[in-house]
């Protein structure tokens, strides 16, 4: 590996802006945080691992060991390259869509994704059934489904709104000419 | 595999992916997750004390507001580690998988964190829906990973502080046209975020320059097969990262897109806690005002089996200190001096509503039999069995005047769901430990 220069130097067109100035080193200051947040992580790790010996039974480490790993493998194996995948998509794609317009569908769909993740737990827990009628009272799938809509109409009426916004743009400055 | 690590790294990577996005997500989850651990610390003691703890009484809506925020902020917590996860998952493929002795503990680290929130998290959430498909138990594996979460996430700062001083200002983060500044090699151990990024963007301009030029690129530096096909078909597609605006585009929707969801799920499920919230509670799995006698249920009168024994006309409640006892029948306690409370029922899994309350004063039924002051009540439910058929008090409860043995509750008499015939109310206490069907209340010695 040959001897870096300044990080701005070897990126192109970068020379025009230079990079502010930064402490590359770290002080003594974050030194001895660094050796204190270390000491309290592992002693706190330990605490939680004497927590767990002293309330759980040893029978029960397997499937919890299973649901921790299990927990890992579901996003890094199965949601991230999914999300990875959608985006690549998105990329390629993007280059004939406007980047505001695939911003504003792209925050749409996070935002729908996200609130997903949360909801549909629940519509499975109300599916396997409640100890009493207050307990998820609500049809969770139906409102779901109304969240979704109410996501694609107002991504919609933002990307309306902005061509319209541009388009007028555009417009004005070849009327002022004439 | 090299090649292949690399091309993932490669393939992953976007302009919202850098360690400026990860600081900045990073103090939010961080803030969360220590809000979340002290509101579960309090919880706990509440619910499991030591001989010597006293607690607060009043403000009697304290633990309604500690368990709520510990909900909400644990259901915030999801979009925001997802985000976080989102940012930094293309240092999942670093190559070689560790160059660095710290780099070792610095993985385990994360391992562990990742793993260990992830499981947190959702047993958190599927707990506030009653849903336990796993085969452990609940409330102490969430207890004993509360410590693991907090300190892995120690050693982590601990890692990457000079990474985190480093990006904690935005004006240091980003150039004037919005690029991002890549760390410096001194960073250390954070070598290893360098040497990846470092060979990023080395292949993004070996790229750069592949495209600019007319002649194809020789062969020998393309990747065959189908990565190599995957890789020129996103090589085709506009590189966001290189243009600045387009990439602070990019970082604004990402921000915004969490920064929506996390509001999002906050003000759509906050409702079942706090009430000015209730008229947006669109996915809380409660709903304020909803159940007998207006207000929501757990356990119910069947699954305590105390259908027939409530109900009992000889139902008596005994009252004792050592030898002096006395018994009072549902009549007797309802012709007795009444007090009346606004006091919230407030649930573990972060439901809460506050309600109107009738009923003997505790303090004027322990007077009946000379409860001496500073004394520890034990409270027993007609329950069969369950974990909170008997209940201990502390004198700071047993001695508050807003303590009541409620016989009533917003304006009608008690439901059976709700405890009928009589059931104890205290300001600042957990749900479980407002004791339904009550049997006896005796001093302890």
């Amino acid at each position: 590996m040959s001897a870096r220069s300044s990080s701005s130097a070897a990126r192109p067109g970068a020379g025009r802006a230079p990079a502010p100035r930064v402490p590359a080193s770290p002080t003594r200051g974050v030194r001895v945080a660094r050796a204190v947040l270390l000491l309290v992580g592992v002693a706190l790790i330990g605490l939680g691992g004497w927590v767990l010996t002293e309330t759980v039974r040893p029978t029960e480490y397997g499937g919890l060991l299973v649901w921790l790993i299990g927990s890992v493998i579901v996003h890094d194996a199965v949601l991230a390259p999914v999300v990875a995948a959608v985006s690549l998509v998105v990329r390629r794609t993007g280059r004939r869509i406007r980047p505001a317009v695939l911003g504003i569908v792209q925050g749409a769909v996070v935002v729908g994704a996200l609130l997903s993740v949360v909801v549909v737990p629940e519509i499975l827990a109300k599916a396997e059934g409640t100890k009493n009628d207050t307990v998820l009272p609500f049809d969770y799938g139906l409102r779901l489904g109304l969240l979704w809509l109410v996501l694609a109409l107002a991504a919609a009426a933002a990307v309306a709104v902005y061509l319209a916004a541009t388009r007028r743009q555009k417009v004005r400055p070849e009327a002022d000419q004439v | 595999m090299r090649r292949l690590l690399d091309t993932l790294r490669t393939a992953a990577s976007s302009p919202t992916r850098n360690a400026r996005t990860a600081t900045v997500l990073g103090r939010l989850l961080g803030l969360a997750f220590l809000v979340c651990l002290l509101t579960g610390l309090y919880s706990h003691f509440l619910q499991e004390p030591a001989e010597w703890m006293r607690f607060p009484t009043s403000p009697a809506w304290l633990y309604q507001v500690s368990q709520g925020v510990h909900i909400t902020a644990g259901i915030a917590c999801i979009p925001l580690l997802l985000g976080k996860l989102h940012a930094v998952f293309p240092q999942l493929f670093q190559t070689p998988p560790v160059r660095h002795p710290v780099q070792v503990l610095e993985r385990a680290s994360i391992a562990l964190f990742v793993a260990s929130s992830i499981l947190q998290l959702v047993t958190g959430l599927l707990n506030t829906y009653q849903w336990y498909p796993w085969p452990f138990p609940f409330k102490q594996v969430h207890f004993a990973l509360s410590f693991v979460i907090v300190g892995s996430l120690a050693v982590h700062i601990a890692v990457k502080l000079p990474l985190i001083t480093r990006y904690w200002r935005a004006r240091d983060s980003y150039d004037a046209e919005g690029r991002f500044v890549e760390p410096s090699r001194e960073l250390d151990p954070a070598r290893a975020e360098l040497e990846a990024t470092r060979e990023l963007r080395a292949m993004r301009a070996r790229r750069t320059r592949a495209s600019a030029a007319p002649a194809p690129a020789p062969a020998a530096e393309q990747p065959g097969g189908l990565v190599g096909r995957v890789t020129r078909w996103i090589d085709g597609a506009r590189e966001a990262d290189d243009v600045p605006r387009a990439s602070s585009v990019s970082r604004r929707t990402f921000f915004t897109g969490v920064g929506v969801a996390t509001g999002g799920v906050v003000a759509l499920t906050a409702g079942q806690s706090f009430a000015a919230l209730a008229p947006l509670n669109a996915f809380g799995p409660r709903q304020m005002g909803l159940g007998p006698n207006d207000l929501p249920i757990n356990r119910t009168a069947a699954a305590a089996k105390v259908l027939e024994t409530a109900m009992d006309p000889a139902w008596q409640l005994t009252v004792a200190n050592g030898d002096r006892t006395r018994s009072f029948s549902a009549a007797d306690l309802e012709s007795m001096r009444q007090g009346a409370e606004r006091l919230p029922i407030a649930c573990v899994e972060g439901w809460s509503q506050t309600a109107s309350w009738r009923g003997v004063r505790l303090v004027d039924l322990m007077a009946t039999v000379g409860a001496p002051a500073e004394s520890r009540l034990k409270f027993t439910s007609l329950e069969v069995k369950g974990g909170y058929r008997v209940m201990l008090m502390g004198p700071e409860y047993a001695t508050d005047p807003a303590t009541l043995v409620a016989l009533e509750l917003n304006g009608e008499r008690l439901d059976i769901e709700h405890g009928y015939p009589a059931r104890v109310i205290a300001p600042g206490r957990p749900g479980v430990l407002q004791t339904k069907w009550l049997t006896s209340i005796e001093v302890v010695r």
